[in-house]
């Protein structure tokens, strides 16, 4: 089964007033989980995505598609990053849990829908 | 590692060695041969996977580059008959059994391939990969595979893209060349200077995406720069009076030789003013600065030699206070002028405030507010930050460094800026770090 753990918030939103050592060990947390996710072969695909606030939102405005800056949903509810990881339900919980119970900021695990039809 | 291991491993590179040596060769016989550069291309790449598939086990064969015009030839001929009667009667007449010439294989493999013809062949080839109407994505794509003898899969995973993207970039740019009916020959002048210029861009690009990525976890990705320095090294050897081919080498040179101090054991990104030293490889500063003494005046002087100037410079410096700010600074002024260039001011902005302080180079970066080519890049933010925090404006320069690190693509540039912008906010744990752009 595959499940997508999803991180939330741009720059800032979980970091905000933490210090320094906070910082680097949220980022040593992070890149330690994803080279064990990596080398364990759990891990499918993982990124993080460029801060919101460079993002566009393009809307269908008068017949025609026209890109804004900005998406202009709530910044800390944001995707921010995400490991697409090949486990069972509990070992994505695991997973996710080892970050929030850093961070204290919530993140989504949701299963992948299958192209095939299910035995 | 056991010996028998290690003899293996070796064995391989020196193997990968050969083959990135001859691809170029190989595959411009082929075009010269039958022409249709994609199917050349295809039937190369066939036999260099093939070598890779044998010669570990059975041994390099005698002469390397008949083998692997053979197997390629024969590849070509099963593709050309797979895909028409026309195709195969054009094949049968091209294939003379007398294929390879033992001889003339004998020499090339002498020179290594890199004196008259062969060498206008590998030239035109690199002129043909970097052909102006391609992408630059699909130009680097295909200069690595066609010219650098790299195999799909290993540029996908040096540019951390699917593979089939990376096939399908390369099959796009060998229709796009036979579409505009370019040539395989040397251009003329004067559209060959210019070009050899966008060969050299190419080049430059590879080394860049090599020691500095865009975009993902890893800081440096060796692979890329070791190809752009021995694609640059080859396009030197075969134009030994371009003095810009020698300044892209150089530059290249000397600006890889620090590569092990610019970042610590943890990932993390070390400023050049905090770098250990002791860890710059001496022999390519070495070498980085006998070419640009070979090369410097010796025809007109262009961004890359200055910029190699402005590396050597920093090379030569035994301490972080001992550069010669001064002379950079002048070094800038004169980019200024043959290259201007919102990048070149941001970096003479650095240069500037170490000869005349931080408020003279923000003045400068101002100018460069208006500048749209600006207007979404983390580097001038992250300049700004640092000469704001220099000038003892702590509150302004937090804003900057966490501007900067929402602008940012780099992971590593990204948990560096963050921290920043944590260590002013947390003035005791405050140490005045360097952020250098001219790296």
């Amino acid at each position: 089964m595959k499940y997508m753990i999803m991180m939330f918030g741009g720059i800032g939103a979980s970091t905000q007033n933490r210090s320094p050592e906070w910082v680097d060990g949220m980022h040593e947390l992070l890149m330690k989980l994803d080279t064990e996710l990596k080398e364990s072969g759990e891990c499918v695909a993982s990124d993080s995505l460029a801060d919101p606030s460079q993002a566009k939102t393009i809307r269908f405005v008068d017949n025609a598609p026209v890109p804004t800056d900005g998406p202009f949903a709530e910044v800390k509810e944001s995707l921010a990053g995400y490991w697409v990881v090949e486990v069972d339900e509990e070992r994505a919980l695991e997973i996710a849990s080892q970050v929030v119970g850093y961070t204290e900021y919530p993140m989504e695990v949701r299963r992948i829908m299958e192209h095939s039809a299910q035995p | 590692m056991t010996g028998a291991q290690s003899r293996v491993v070796t064995g391989q590179h020196r193997i990968e060695a050969l083959l990135r040596e001859f691809a170029p060769q190989v595959l411009a016989a082929l075009i010269r041969r039958y022409g249709q550069f994609d199917a050349c291309e295809d039937a190369m790449q066939e036999a260099l996977l093939a070598a890779t598939l044998q010669w570990p086990g059975e041994g390099v064969p005698e002469r390397p580059r008949s083998w692997l015009l053979a197997v390629a030839s024969r590849a070509l001929v099963d593709a050309f008959r797979a895909d028409s009667a026309r195709r195969r009667r054009e094949a049968a007449a091209a294939l003379d059994p007398t294929d390879c010439a033992p001889a003339a294989d004998l020499a090339v493999h002498r020179t290594a391939g890199l004196t008259g013809a062969d060498g206008d062949d590998t030239l035109a080839l690199l002129f043909l990969c970097c052909h102006p109407a391609l992408s630059p994505p699909s130009q680097l794509a295909l200069t690595l595979r066609a010219a650098g003898g790299l195999t799909t899969a290993q540029i996908a995973a040096a540019f951390l893209v699917p593979e089939a993207t990376i096939a399908k970039r390369i099959v796009r740019a060998k229709q796009r060349i036979r579409d505009t009916g370019a040539r395989f020959e040397l251009p003329a002048q004067p559209q060959r200077t210019e070009r050899l210029g966008v060969v050299l861009h190419v080049l430059y690009l590879i080394f860049n995406e090599g020691y500095t990525t865009s975009s993902g976890p890893a800081l440096q990705r060796t692979d890329l720069t070791a190809e752009a320095i021995r694609l640059t090294r080859l396009l030197h050897r075969l134009l030994p009076g371009e003095a810009e081919v020698a300044g892209l080498l150089a530059l290249m040179l000397l600006t890889n030789a620090r590569r092990a101090a610019r970042t610590d054991t943890d990932g993390r990104i070390v400023p050049l003013a905090d770098q250990q030293r002791d860890l710059w490889d001496t022999a390519a500063i070495a070498e980085g600065q006998a070419i640009l003494t070979r090369t410097l005046g010796t025809g007109p002087v262009g961004p890359y030699q200055l910029q190699a100037a402005i590396a050597a410079l920093h090379d030569e410096a035994a301490t972080a206070e001992a550069t010669d700010w001064p002379q950079i600074l002048a070094l800038y002024d004169v980019l200024t002028t043959v290259a201007p260039g919102p990048v070149v001011t941001l970096s003479r902005a650095v240069a500037l405030a170490h000869v005349h302080g931080p408020r003279a180079a923000l003045a400068l970066l101002g100018t460069l507010d208006t500048d749209e080519r600006m207007a979404h890049n983390h580097r001038l933010e992250a300049v700004r930050a640092h000469l704001l925090e220099q000038a003892g404006d702590t509150i302004a320069a937090r804003d900057s460094y966490f501007r900067a690190a929402k602008m940012t693509a780099s992971l590593p540039e990204q948990r560096y800026l963050e921290l920043r912008v944590a260590q002013l906010h947390h003035p005791a744990a405050t140490n005045p770090i360097e952020w250098n752009v001219s790296t």
